[in-house]
């Protein structure tokens, strides 16, 4: 394993120069990466489209025992996402005026018909205005945890927030990778940062890396990420691994390795990946 | 320091926040000091406990026997969707079934959601006319919090200390101010349903030293109020009362272990 170092109430400045160093070893070439993870997975040859991310990875495929249907705690990280993107943007003046717009917006996007059934936008639109409004403090609650995390009034320039996941279909074969990032340093092949719940786990380790990994392989120019800082402000915690050529092949491993066990597809937690 | 405690005409919110010109300065170095306290006084109680093993929640630490009745934990969860709400401006006019709404829509504490869907005509009205009562209160007492503030709700605390062998818990209901500056002005409101006593004053501790372990600052001040009788508590925080705290916490340990 490469390089892991476990942080103690984190101060912001410490986790926002994590996210905009440079890589300390040279980038990886991605472009084999890929090819060799798809011959893998397309070797595993699956019967149904699977999607693999940090969950999977965590707590195995078959975590899921209900079908998922949307709550507020469910809600408030792409909610809570796009305020703070209404924030960046200047659109909205503060967090819980830009999570309610949010809630509007999608609401009124589901009214004219352009959200599919099950989306996040159909339920906000059906849901009473109680719903919309717990909706709106969660995610507006979400969102300024990860503000005063990285100190963004101070550090606006330096990082960035608001960034869509990162999501990837590996040629050949019937998978796409999810790597999830609810922050990144400004500058090319900076460290990607992941807001978790609760405390780390026993295998928090792996999350990370396949969030490093889908982030490094995902986009038009793909460069595989210095470093994945994964913080659990309940606990006061933050973990972070350098992505160096060991760190990468493991999370490489681990997804081929999940591709393999039965019942990981997308299925019934199709939805709870993107709430989590 | 001596807690204030208001009557229910005084303004909370402005005890609560005080004037920005007499808040102290942040001292850093308070919660790993703290921390190692606790790591140490978990290794003369228990040594070296395996990941998890032990769970310390806010009722171990106030002394409280048991979680309440099914009755007063619906009450108190919907009362926390009620705050909720208002935090977020929307202030209902029927707040039971506001509530109710909030509670299936949250996600979290489904069994409670089910357990208020199964409850007969005549339970859910007495259960309805009590949150009317403590929603009134509710509101009265706390005005609308501008955003400014950076309002959240319901942030909860998993705190590992000792290796990750004791975990502290803990919930505060809001949570106003923002940490990282030169001052301190993070405060921190506990809303309870019952009547404001000692066990709240050693809850609010434990919750400022929660606080203090997650975000490496001790907050300006915590505060309870009781939507019972509308009374408020408030406090200071110091070295003093952490301190305390930490004491609280290792006497909780201590009975944990010896049980």
């Amino acid at each position: 394993m490469s390089t892991v170092r476990r942080l103690c109430a984190p101060d912001p400045c410490e986790l926002v120069a994590l996210l905009a160093l440079p890589p300390t070893a040279p980038s990886l070439p991605v472009t084999r990466l890929v090819a060799v993870l798809g011959a893998r997975l397309a070797s595993a040859s699956r019967t149904s489209p699977t999607r693999l991310d940090a969950f999977v990875a965590e707590f195995g495929a078959a975590r899921f025992t209900t079908a998922f249907r949307w709550s507020a705690r469910g809600a408030r990280r792409p909610l809570g996402t796009g305020a703070l993107r209404r924030l960046v943007a200047g659109t909205s003046r503060d967090l819980l005026g830009a999570a309610h717009e949010e809630v509007d917006d999608l609401c009124d996007r589901a009214q004219r018909g352009l959200a599919r059934r099950g989306a996040l936008g159909t339920w906000l639109a059906a849901a009473p205005a109680e719903a919309r409004a717990l909706c709106a403090i969660e995610a507006a609650s979400w969102a300024w945890g990860l503000c005063h995390l990285l100190d963004l009034d101070a550090n606006a320039d330096r990082v960035a927030v608001g960034v869509p996941d990162a999501w990837f279909d590996v040629p050949g074969a019937r998978t796409t990778l999810h790597g999830r990032r609810d922050a990144t340093g400004t500058t090319a092949a900076s460290g990607l940062l992941r807001l978790r719940d609760g405390a780390p786990g026993a295998r928090a380790l792996d999350g990370l890396l396949v969030d490093g990994l889908a982030a490094g392989i995902a986009g038009g120019t793909p460069t595989v990420p210095a470093r994945v800082v994964g913080a659990w402000p309940d606990a006061g915690v933050a973990l972070v691994v350098e992505l160096d050529a060991t760190a990468v092949r493991h999370a490489a491993r681990l997804v081929v390795a999940c591709a393999a066990v039965p019942g990981a597809g997308p299925g019934r937690r199709t939805e709870a990946v993107l709430a989590a | 320091m001596t807690p204030t405690t208001l009557a229910p005409s005084d303004d909370l919110v402005v005890a609560l926040r005080g004037r920005a010109s007499l808040r102290p300065s942040v001292d850093r170095g308070l919660a790993g000091g703290l921390r190692a306290w606790l790591d140490d006084g978990v290794f003369e109680l228990v040594g070296v406990p395996s990941a998890g093993s032990i769970r310390v929640a806010t009722r171990d630490v106030v002394g409280a026997v048991h979680a309440g009745s099914t009755e007063a934990m619906l009450r108190g969860a919907l009362v926390a969707q009620l705050l909720c709400l208002h935090v977020a401006g929307c202030t209902p006019v029927d707040p039971f079934g506001a509530a109710a709404v909030a509670l299936a829509a949250s996600g979290r504490d489904d069994d409670l959601a089910d357990l208020l869907a199964g409850l007969d005509a005549e339970d859910r009205a007495r259960l309805a006319a009590e949150v009317a009562a403590h929603a009134s209160i509710l509101f009265d007492r706390l005005p609308a919090v501008p955003p400014r503030w950076s309002p959240r709700v319901g942030v909860r605390h998993q705190v590992p200390i000792a290796g990750g062998g004791v975990v502290l818990r803990g919930q505060i209901d809001l949570t106003l101010g923002e940490p990282g500056g030169s001052t301190a002005c993070v405060c921190l409101l506990d809303v309870t349903t019952s009547a404001l006593g000692a066990r709240h004053e050693d809850g609010l501790t434990y919750l400022a030293l929660l606080a203090t372990l997650r975000c490496g600052e001790p907050p300006l001040r915590v505060a309870a109020l009781s939507t019972a009788d509308g009374s408020a508590l408030v406090r200071d925080v110091d070295a003093a009362m952490l301190a305390e705290a930490v004491e609280g916490v290792l006497r909780a340990v201590g009975t944990m272990v010896t049980r």
